[in-house]
């Protein structure tokens, strides 16, 4: 999984309060500084738009889970049953952990499909996967 | 003992006479090595020196021998190498291995990530860019330097050998499971490219940022050579040409020339022809490269105590920007 925020404001703060050698300082404590403050400003972002993109994924895979599991479920039926849930707890660690769940069976389904020649199917799926890279994206200044 | 006393203990064991190191800075480059500057004085000669010296947890895990031997195998092939003095992998008095390169005066990296990062030289170092690297695929490895740590794939396996390598890196450091780069490594796996025309070196991380330019329009030093090793030559142009090294929705190669007109710049150099449906597939592949470059980043990040910024910004930011990239991929084949 990419760095949750709070790993990343743990960061700021290891990173600020470890003390480094005299060779470290001048350029590379400058090139410290100025990573820390981009990061600062992906933070913001994923600030803004971290919850909303987690609840956001959980439901678009639950939804193709449910639209496929009649067909592609596997034998336990986990597809079926992870698409009858709701989110409950929405900490982050909460959501990811079941958004985990959740992308391991979207990878089940996915190989199932490709198994199956199923393009029509293949092509949601990727189609999903561009709006899941598009809601947990995160922007540079001039980017 | 510091590291300045500890570099110049080396530096006069080695040359049998009194060295005195006068400066030593740490640099940012190269997030895989510490970097050092320094300037040293040995037997009444002062010159400048990049120091480049393993951490104690590495965004790569590379070997600093073949580094040093693929700088070598270009030092004098015109391809702006630096020039590779020492090296030693027990550490010797620097405790970690080491090696020691000659310092290029005068030159800055451009920035991946800045909007225009060579002014009204985009061109010159663009052509120059495609230029090197076509020369470095161009060149006949029998006899390189680089051949005593690594072996040739056959031309049929280069991409096997590859994806199996960088795939077995995500199986291993991913630590939440990836839909997006998995559906990419099957599509790579169901539709190998042709073999490769040649077995060249790959540099493994040729792109913007890896080389220094003297803001006046030349390439004065490629860097970054940890990664080289034998293989298909489109793996260097597939990664040097990821959009991740271009600011999205840009039009040309991280500021320079188009990729067409690249293309046409390499193929000159290198004497070898660009195949389209193999040029898609190292294309793909170097987006799935670069994901578990950026899932090893992250879990190193975490592992080694959150101290390193540029691992957090490489498993973050970069890593969700790969994933834009690898789903605009997988649409674009699934259009086809």
């Amino acid at each position: 999984m990419t760095p949750t925020l709070p790993d990343i404001m743990t960061g700021f703060a290891v990173t600020l309060s470890t003390p480094l050698p005299p060779e470290s300082g001048g350029d590379y404590m400058v090139g410290r500084m100025g990573m820390l403050t981009m990061l600062s400003m992906l933070a913001s972002q994923e600030a803004e738009r971290g919850t909303a993109a987690r609840v956001w994924e959980n439901g678009a895979i639950r939804a193709v889970l449910g639209k496929a599991a009649a067909t592609y479920d596997t034998p336990d039926g986990a597809m079926a049953k992870a698409a009858g849930q709701v989110d409950s707890d929405f900490t982050w660690s909460g959501l990811d952990a079941a958004n985990a769940t959740l992308r391991r069976l979207l990878i089940t389904l996915h190989e199932k499909v490709e198994a199956a020649r199923d393009k029509d199917l293949d092509r949601q799926i990727i189609a999903l996967y561009g709006e899941m890279a598009h809601a947990r994206r995160l922007e540079i200044a001039g980017g | 003992m510091s590291l300045i006393e500890r570099l110049e203990a080396y530096l006069t064991r080695t040359h049998g006479q009194p060295a005195t190191v006068t400066t030593l800075s740490r640099i940012s480059g190269g997030a895989s090595r510490e970097t050092y500057k320094f300037d040293a004085e040995i037997g009444g000669e002062a010159k400048g020196y990049i120091l480049r010296r393993d951490p104690p947890g590495s965004l790569i895990e590379t070997d600093r021998r073949l580094e040093f031997l693929a700088i070598q195998s270009f030092m004098d092939k015109g391809v702006a190498a630096p020039e590779a003095l020492a090296l030693e992998i027990d550490g010797a008095e620097l405790e970690r291995p080491f090696f020691i390169m000659g310092r290029i005066e005068g030159g800055a990296p451009g920035s991946p990530f800045a909007a225009d990062p060579y002014g009204p030289h985009g061109r010159a170092i663009g052509e120059q860019f495609f230029s090197i690297m076509g020369r470095i695929a161009g060149e006949p490895v029998e006899g390189l330097p680089i051949l005593e740590v690594t072996d040739a794939p056959a031309p049929d396996e280069c991409w096997r050998r590859e994806l199996d390598y960088w795939a077995g890196v995500i199986d291993e450091d991913e630590l939440h499971p990836q839909p997006i780069v998995r559906a990419a490594i099957r599509k790579l796996r169901a539709n190998p490219p042709p073999p490769a025309q040649k077995i060249a070196v790959v540099h493994g991380d040729y792109r913007s940022g890896n080389f220094l330019q003297d803001g006046a329009g030349n390439i004065i030093a490629i860097l970054d050579w940890e990664m080289a090793h034998l293989g298909d030559p489109l793996e260097d142009l597939g990664w040097a040409t990821d959009p991740l090294w271009s600011l999205p929705g840009s039009d040309t190669i991280s500021g320079t020339i188009s990729l067409e007109d690249g293309i046409a710049v390499w193929e000159r150099a290198s004497g070898l022809k660009v195949d389209p449906k193999a040029f898609a597939w190292w294309r793909l592949f170097a987006s799935v490269k670069g994901q578990a470059i950026w899932t090893s980043s992250a879990k190193e990040w975490r592992d080694g105590g959150f101290k390193e910024p540029i691992l957090a910004f490489s498993g973050w930011y970069t890593a969700r920007r790969q994933d834009q990239i690898l789903a605009a991929h997988l649409a674009a084949l699934e259009a086809l």
